[in-house]
C-alpha cells in the first residue's frame, strides 16, 4: 500500500470549510491591504532607498535571529523554534495545497519524510510557545509586558498546533495505517483514544474545532503582533540603508512624512521591551519609553492614514483616540538623549531614535510645546552660533596666547582644520580639551588651524532638537566657509560635531568639495601608529573609559581610544560593566545638556556609579558633553574623593608632560 | 476681532558687553531681537484670534533691517504687517512716535491695540498710552491677563506687592502687555521661511500725511543726550580657603550684616 | 508758572511710599526751580491718607469723591487737568509705578506736555530739566537734556530718591469735595486681586536666600528652604527657576520679577544675568556662591564663594541650626 495523504478524510460538508476559509482569508487580506496601503502612502512621502549590500546581513538576521540571540540565549532559542516551526508548517501547508490542487507528489517516501518533517516543526512550535508562555508567567522577564494578547496569541497558536496533533492522532487511531509511526507525535498520542471506533466518532469534532481555531488564527494574523513576520525583515533591511535627510512633519505629532522606512519600523516592533531596558532615561525612571513613543506613533499613523479609519462608523472612535493622544502631548520626546542604545538592542532595528527627532521637528515647527530653556538655546544658536552665550565672537577665547592659524582668513594655510565646536570653545571646563589637543598636535608636528571667531555651529544641536531649518542654515554656512577656503580635511573635538559633519553635511554638499572628517581620537591613534606620537613617561594609573555614544554606538569607534590608553606605559584600563557599544549614556546628548525637564533624573550619576565599581582613579572620556556631565555628576553625586574625570586629549597631554595641559586642574 | 500689535526691534544686551562710542551704543557686536514685551503681546494677540477668530496686524517703526521683527511675528501667526520706515522718524520722542503711529492706525478699524509695557532698550514705557491719547481710546497698562467679552475687554493689571487689579475697557482700546502673560511660542527657521513671500506694507512720513518738520529731533522735547556706561564696582571680595573655612567666613558675615545670633 | 506738583499714589487705604520719594525729589529741586511743592491726593477719604504728606510738601490739595477709592485714569485726568491749569507747575512728578506708567503718559498726551519716565536723577538749570535714566536693562546710563518747556511730566525710578523727613516743609492743605466727576465713558475699575495668599512678599524680607538654575530641580528646593529657615530668611529665586515652576513666580527676583533690597542677599547657583542683577543690586550685602568663578554675579556681589552650592548649603545650614 502506497502511503499518501488523505484530505478531508471522514469530514462532511467540505463546502462549509471552504466558506469559512474564504472568510478568514478575506480578514487576512483586509489586514494586509490596510498595512500595504499605509506603506504605500509612506513611500509617496519619502521612498526608502534600497541597495543589495544590506540584503545579506538582513537575511542572516531574519533566518538565524542573530540580533535576538545576542540579547538573550533563551529568547533567541525561543524565537528560532517559533520561527522555524511556524515557517516549516507554513511551507508544509503550501506544499499540501500544491499537492491537492496542482500536482500530486505527496506519496511514498516523500510523503513519509514530509510527515515526519511537519511533526518536527509542530513539535518545535509547541515547545517554543511553551517557552514563550513560561517567560511571561513562570520565570517572568522584567521587560516583557503581560497585555491580554501577549498571552492569548501563544495560547491560540498552541491550540492550533495541539489541535493539529490531536486530529492526526484520532485519524491514526481510527485507520492505523502501517506508516503511522512516521507521524511520530500523532502516533504517540493515538494511544489516548480507547479504540478505533471512539477515535472515528471524535474525529469530526476534533477536525472542525482545529479548523475553526486555525482559520481564526489566520484571520487574526495581520492584526496581531505576528504581523512583524512581514515588517521585521523589511525593517532590518531598511535600517542598513544610508541616512536620508528627513522632511519636516507638517504639524505637531504628524507622522505623515515619516516615510516608508519608518512605517515599516513601526510595524516591525513586537514590544519585546529591550529598548526600554537599554534606554538610560527609562532606566532612571523618567517618564519616557522608546517603546511607548513608537507605539503612539504607530497608532497615530493608523488613525490618520489607514483607509479603515475613513469608514463612517470608525470616525467617532478615530476622533476620540486622536484627541486622547493630543491631550497627552508629545512632550516626552524631549527626554530622549539620542544615545542609540535602543536601536543597538532592538532585534528588528526599529527603535524610534529618528522618530523622536521627527516628533521634535513637529513640536519645534508648531512652537508652543518647546520647553522654554530649549527656546533660549535654539535662539542663541540662531543668533550667536552657539548654544551657550548670547555674545558674538566667544569662540576664540580659549586660544588666547596661542599662535594658531585662523583658516577663515585668506593667506592662512594648514593641512588640517581643527573644528573645535561650540562647547569646547566656550565652556570653561571643556576649553581644557581644546588647549590640550592643540598642544598635542603641535607636539606631534601636525599642521593645523582653526576657524577662530568665525567657526560656525555645525548644526548638530539643531538637528538633535528637530530645528530642521536652523540645521540646514548652519550646514550651509559651514559648507560655504569650508568651500570658500578650500578646506576638506577636518578633525573634530566633539563626537557630536563629528557625527553630523560626517553623515549629514555630505547630503548638503552636492556642489561642495568632498570632506574627510576624523574624530580626534582617530587622529591621535593614527599619529601613534605612525610613530609621531610616542609615550616615554610611565603613568601608573588605573583608568576606566566612558565611551561617548556618538563615538561608540553611532560611529563604531571603540578601539582607537583604547589603543591610545594601552600605548601609555603603566596605565591600566579597567572596563565598566557596560562599555563599548553597550556603554551607558551620560545624559548630555539629544539637547539635554541645555534644558531641564520635569521629572528629570541625573543620568550621569548612574554612569559614575558604574565607574566607581571599577576602582579606577580616573574616568577618561572623549567628548566635551560627557566631560561636563560627568564632572558635574562627580560633584553632585559625591564621587569627588573617589576619582577624577579627564578627557582623553588631556590625559594624552599629561602623559606627554606638555606643561600647558598640566595647568588644567583635571585631577 | 481685529487686533493691531506694535512691535520693536531692539539690541539684545543681556549677556553682551556694551560699548559706547560718542555717546551712543555701538551696535556692531549686538544682535537685534524682538522686544521681549512685544513678543508677549504678539503671542497674546495670536492666541486671542486662534480662540475666537479674527486678524492680527503688526506694525513697527524703524530702519530697513527692522523688517525681521515683522517676519518673526508673521511666523508666529500674525496675518499682515506694516513697516513705517523713513529717515524723518529718526530721533523722535515717544510723543512724536505716538503721533506717527496714530496717523497709520486711525483708519484701521482695530478692536484692540496691543504693545509691550516697555522696550528693553530705553524702557520709556509710554508709547502705548500716548497712542491711546492720540486716538482718543481708553487704555490699560501692565496686562497680565486679557479676557475679551461683548464689546469690551477685561484686563488684569499687575500692581506692586503681588497684587493685581481687574479693569474693564470698552473696545476699541489700547492695552500694554507685561512679560509673563503667556509663554510665547518658538519661531522656527522653517516658520520664518514660510512667510518670506508675504508682502509687508511700507509707509513713509508722506504716506501718512506728516510733515518732516513735525517729526524727528526738531519736534522732540529732548535737546541733547549722551549715553555712558555705569561706574563699575570693584567686584566681590572672594572668600578663600577650605570649604569649612569659607562657610565659616560666610556665617560670620551673615551674623554681622544680618544681625543674626 | 512755578513749582512742582506731585501726584500722590495710594492703594487699598494706604499711601504708597513711592509718593514720599517723589516729594523728596521735588523738595530738593524746588529751590532751583523757584517755587513750592504741592502734593495732589485724589481719594475717597483723602484726609485719612494725608498724614504722611503733612510736613513734606508746602501745599496739599485733597480731592474727595467716593469713586476715587481706586485709581482710574478716566477719573484722574479731568481733575488733574484742572489743577494744572490753575497752578501751572513747572514739573509734575509721580512714581514710575504701575499707576505712574498708566497715568503719566496719559496726562502728558492729554495736555500735550513733554514726558520723561523712569528718571533716576533730576536737575534743573536755565529753565530746563535734565534727567538721568538707566537704560538697556541698567547696563548704560542715559543723560537727557530737555528743551525748555512750561511744564514737564516726569516719573521717578523706585528707590532712586530719598523720602524727606517729616517737617521738611510746613504744609498748608485744602480740601475740595468733588461733587461731580467727569462722566465716565470708558475704563471701569472692577476689583483688586490679592496674590496667592500662602505666599510671602520677598520685597519685604530682611534676608533672602535666592536660588538659581544651579538648584537643578524641584527636588533640591527643600535643601535651600532648610537654610532659609535656619537663617530666618525668605526663599527667592532667579527667573529660570520660576519659569520651570520649581518656585512660584511671586518669588522671582529681577526686572521681570520683583526688585528687592534686603539687608542680606545670599545668591546660590545664580549666574547673575543682568535682568536678575537689576532686581537685587541695591541689596545691603550680597553674598554669592557659584561654581563658575567667571559668573557675572560676582561683579555685583560684595562677597563671593567659588564652590558648589550643594556643598555650601548643608554646611551653612548646620552653622545656623544649633
Amino acid at each position: 500500500m502506497n502511503p499518501l495523504r488523505m484530505p478531508f478524510w471522514g469530514v462532511d460538508a467540505a463546502w462549509l470549510f471552504y466558506l469559512l476559509a474564504a472568510l478568514a482569508m478575506a480578514c487576512l487580506g483586509l489586514g494586509l491591504w490596510e498595512k500595504i496601503s499605509l506603506w504605500r502612502q509612506g513611500r509617496r512621502a519619502a521612498p526608502a532607498p534600497s541597495s543589495k549590500q544590506a540584503l545579506g546581513p538582513a537575511l542572516a538576521d531574519v533566518l538565524l535571529g542573530r540580533r535576538i540571540w545576542r540579547g538573550g540565549r533563551i529568547a533567541g532559542l525561543m524565537h528560532l523554534m517559533l520561527l522555524w516551526g511556524f515557517l516549516g508548517l507554513f511551507l508544509g501547508t503550501c506544499a499540501v495545497a500544491v499537492d491537492h490542487y496542482l500536482i500530486s507528489f505527496l506519496h511514498g517516501r516523500v510523503y513519509l519524510w514530509f510527515s515526519a518533517g511537519l511533526e518536527a516543526c509542530g513539535l518545535l512550535l509547541v515547545l517554543g510557545l511553551m517557552l514563550a508562555l513560561a517567560r511571561r508567567w513562570l520565570l517572568p522577564v522584567a521587560r516583557l509586558e503581560r497585555r491580554p494578547d501577549d498571552t492569548l496569541l501563544p495560547l491560540w497558536l498552541l491550540a492550533v498546533a495541539c489541535g493539529g496533533f490531536m486530529v492526526e492522532a484520532a485519524r491514526l487511531a481510527a485507520t492505523a495505517p502501517p506508516w503511522g509511526a512516521w507521524s511520530f507525535v500523532g502516533y504517540g498520542l493515538a494511544g489516548l483514544f480507547p479504540g478505533p471506533e471512539a477515535a472515528r466518532e471524535l474525529f469530526p469534532w476534533l477536525w472542525w474545532s482545529h479548523a475553526l481555531v486555525s482559520l481564526g488564527f489566520i484571520a487574526w494574523l495581520p492584526w496581531s503582533k505576528l504581523a512583524h513576520a512581514i515588517a521585521a525583515p523589511a525593517s532590518l533591511y531598511l535600517q542598513g540603508q544610508p541616512l536620508a535627510v528627513l522632511a519636516v512633519a507638517a504639524e505637531e505629532g504628524d507622522l505623515a512624512a515619516l516615510g516608508l522606512r519608518h512605517l515599516l519600523h513601526l510595524d516591525a516592533c513586537t514590544r519585546c521591551g529591550r529598548c526600554v531596558e537599554a534606554c538610560p532615561s527609562a532606566r532612571a525612571g523618567e517618564p519616557f519609553s522608546p517603546r511607548d513613543v513608537l507605539h503612539r506613533a504607530r497608532r497615530q499613523a493608523r488613525l490618520k492614514y489607514s483607509p479603515l479609519y475613513r469608514l463612517p462608523w470608525l470616525r467617532g472612535r478615530r476622533q476620540a483616540l486622536l484627541e486622547r493622544d493630543r491631550a497627552a502631548g508629545w512632550e516626552d520626546a524631549w527626554y530622549c538623549t539620542t544615545c542609540r542604545a535602543c536601536l543597538e538592542v532592538c532585534p528588528v532595528q526599529a527603535a524610534p531614535i529618528e522618530m523622536v527627532r521627527k516628533l521634535r521637528a513637529g513640536l519645534v515647527e508648531q512652537g508652543s510645546a518647546v520647553p522654554p530653556p530649549l527656546m533660549d538655546t535654539l535662539e542663541k544658536l540662531h543668533r550667536y552660533g552657539n548654544p551657550w552665550v548670547a555674545k558674538k565672537g566667544a569662540k576664540a577665547a580659549w586660544a588666547a596666547g596661542r599662535d594658531i592659524p585662523d583658516l577663515s582668513r585668506s593667506g592662512q594655510e594648514a593641512d588640517w582644520l581643527y573644528f573645535v565646536g561650540c562647547t569646547t570653545s566656550i565652556d570653561t571646563r571643556a576649553q581644557g580639551i581644546a588647549r590640550a589637543l592643540s598642544d598635542v598636535f603641535t607636539h606631534c608636528g601636525v599642521s593645523f588651524g582653526t576657524l577662530g571667531k568665525k567657526e560656525p555651529c555645525c548644526g548638530d544641536i539643531a538637528r538633535r532638537l528637530g530645528e530642521q531649518g536652523l540645521m540646514e542654515e548652519q550646514i550651509e554656512a559651514t559648507r560655504d566657509l569650508l568651500n570658500g577656503r578650500g578646506l576638506t580635511r577636518l578633525v573634530c573635538t566633539s563626537p557630536h560635531c563629528f557625527d553630523t559633519i560626517k553623515k549629514v553635511h555630505p547630503l548638503f554638499l552636492e556642489e561642495g568639495l568632498p570632506l574627510r572628517v576624523l574624530h580626534y581620537s582617530q587622529m591621535l591613534h593614527r599619529l601613534w601608529r605612525q610613530g609621531r606620537l610616542t609615550f616615554d613617561h610611565p603613568m601608573p594609573l588605573k583608568v576606566t573609559f566612558h565611551d561617548p555614544c556618538f563615538l561608540a554606538r553611532h560611529n563604531r569607534i571603540v578601539d582607537e581610544p583604547r589603543g591610545l590608553l594601552g600605548a601609555i606605559p603603566g596605565l591600566e584600563l579597567v572596563e565598566m560593566a557596560e562599555h563599548g557599544l553597550n556603554a551607558l549614556c551620560c545624559g548630555g546628548g539629544g539637547g539635554r545638556m541645555w534644558h531641564e525637564i520635569p521629572g528629570q533624573a541625573n543620568l550621569a550619576v548612574r554612569r559614575l556609579e558604574q565607574a566607581a565599581a571599577t576602582g579606577a582613579e580616573l574616568v577618561v572620556t572623549a567628548c566635551p558633553l560627557c566631560l561636563i556631565m560627568l564632572e558635574d555628576a562627580r560633584k553632585t553625586g559625591g564621587f569627588e574623593d573617589k576619582f577624577g574625570i579627564i578627557d582623553l586629549s588631556e590625559l594624552v597631554a599629561r602623559a606627554l608632560r606638555l606643561t600647558a595641559a598640566m595647568d588644567e586642574e583635571a585631577v | 476681532m481685529k487686533i493691531l500689535v506694535l512691535v520693536k526691534n531692539v539690541p539684545e544686551v543681556a549677556e553682551a558687553e556694551l560699548e559706547i562710542e560718542q555717546g551712543a551704543l555701538d551696535l556692531e557686536d549686538l544682535e537685534m531681537v524682538v522686544n521681549e514685551w512685544d513678543n508677549y503681546a504678539v503671542e497674546e494677540a495670536v492666541r486671542l484670534t486662534e480662540a475666537a477668530g479674527g486678524d492680527v496686524h503688526l506694525m513697527t517703526l524703524g530702519g530697513e533691517d527692522d523688517e525681521d521683527v515683522l517676519r518673526r511675528g508673521l511666523a508666529m501667526g500674525a496675518h499682515s504687517a506694516t513697516h513705517l520706515c523713513d529717515e524723518a522718524f529718526e530721533g523722535s520722542d515717544p510723543t512724536t512716535l505716538a503721533r506717527v503711529f496714530a496717523a497709520a492706525v486711525k483708519d484701521g478699524g482695530y478692536d484692540l491695540i496691543l504693545t509691550g509695557v516697555q522696550s528693553a532698550d530705553l524702557g520709556q514705557a509710554s508709547t502705548g498710552v500716548l497712542l491711546a491719547q492720540e486716538l482718543g481710546l481708553p487704555h490699560a497698562t501692565m496686562a497680565i491677563a486679557l479676557e475679551p467679552g461683548a464689546g469690551e475687554v477685561t484686563v488684569t493689571r499687575e500692581l506692586e506687592n503681588n497684587t493685581s487689579e481687574k479693569v474693564a475697557l470698552p473696545l476699541p482700546a489700547v492695552v500694554t502687555v507685561q512679560s509673563g502673560i503667556n509663554q510665547p511660542r518658538y519661531v522656527s527657521i522653517m516658520g520664518i521661511r514660510k512667510v518670506r513671500k508675504m508682502t509687508i506694507e511700507m509707509l513713509e512720513a508722506g504716506d501718512l500725511g506728516l510733515e518732516s518738520q513735525a517729526l524727528g529731533r526738531e519736534a522732540s522735547s529732548v535737546a541733547g543726550q549722551s549715553l555712558a556706561l555705569p561706574p563699575v564696582g570693584e567686584g566681590a571680595q572672594m572668600l578663600t580657603g577650605s570649604l569649612d573655612s569659607v562657610c565659616g567666613q560666610a556665617a560670620a558675615i551673615l551674623r554681622e550684616k544680618g544681625g543674626l545670633a | 508758572m512755578s513749582g512742582v506738583l506731585v501726584i500722590a499714589e495710594h492703594r487699598q487705604g494706604a499711601l504708597r511710599e513711592a509718593t514720599l520719594e517723589c516729594l523728596g525729589a521735588a523738595l530738593s529741586l524746588a529751590p532751583s526751580l523757584g517755587g513750592q511743592v504741592t502734593a495732589a491726593l485724589l481719594a475717597d477719604d483723602p484726609q485719612s491718607l494725608a498724614g504722611e504728606l503733612q510736613g513734606r510738601a508746602h501745599g496739599l490739595k485733597l480731592y474727595a469723591h467716593p469713586e476715587l477709592a481706586a485709581y482710574n485714569p478716566e477719573l484722574y485726568l479731568p481733575v488733574l487737568a484742572d489743577i494744572i491749569a490753575a497752578s501751572q507747575p513747572s514739573l509734575i512728578l509721580m512714581p514710575h509705578s504701575s499707576q505712574g506708567m498708566d497715568l503719566a503718559p496719559a496726562l502728558a498726551g492729554r495736555l500735550g506736555l513733554p514726558l520723561v519716565t523712569d528718571c533716576a536723577g533730576l536737575s534743573w538749570s536755565d529753565g530746563a530739566l535734565s534727567v538721568q535714566r538707566n537704560v538697556y536693562g541698567g547696563k548704560a546710563v542715559l543723560d537727557l537734556a530737555l528743551k525748555p518747556a512750561a511744564t514737564v511730566v516726569a516719573t521717578l525710578q523706585a528707590g532712586a530718591f530719598q523720602a524727606p523727613p517729616a517737617g521738611a516743609a510746613p504744609t498748608a492743605s485744602d480740601r475740595t469735595a468733588l461733587t461731580e466727576l467727569a462722566p465716565r465713558h470708558a475704563r471701569r475699575f472692577l476689583e483688586y486681586l490679592a496674590g496667592v495668599v500662602e505666599d510671602v512678599d520677598i520685597a519685604e524680607a530682611d534676608i533672602l536666600v535666592s536660588v538659581g538654575r544651579g538648584i537643578g530641580g524641584p527636588d533640591n528646593v527643600p535643601q535651600a528652604q532648610a537654610l532659609a529657615e535656619a537663617l530666618g530668611a525668605t526663599l527667592s529665586c532667579s527667573r529660570p527657576v520660576a519659569d520651570a515652576g520649581w518656585l512660584p513666580k511671586s518669588r522671582q527676583v529681577g526686572t521681570s520679577g520683583k526688585t528687592v533690597r534686603p539687608k542680606i542677599y545670599l545668591a546660590l547657583g545664580i549666574s547673575g544675568a543682568f535682568q536678575h542683577q537689576a532686581g537685587m543690586n541695591n541689596s545691603g550685602t550680597i553674598i554669592a556662591v557659584n561654581s563658575d568663578p567667571r559668573a557675572p554675579i560676582f561683579q555685583v556681589a560684595h562677597y563671593g564663594i567659588v564652590a558648589d552650592m550643594f556643598e555650601v548649603l548643608p554646611k551653612l545650614t548646620e552653622l545656623f541650626k544649633g
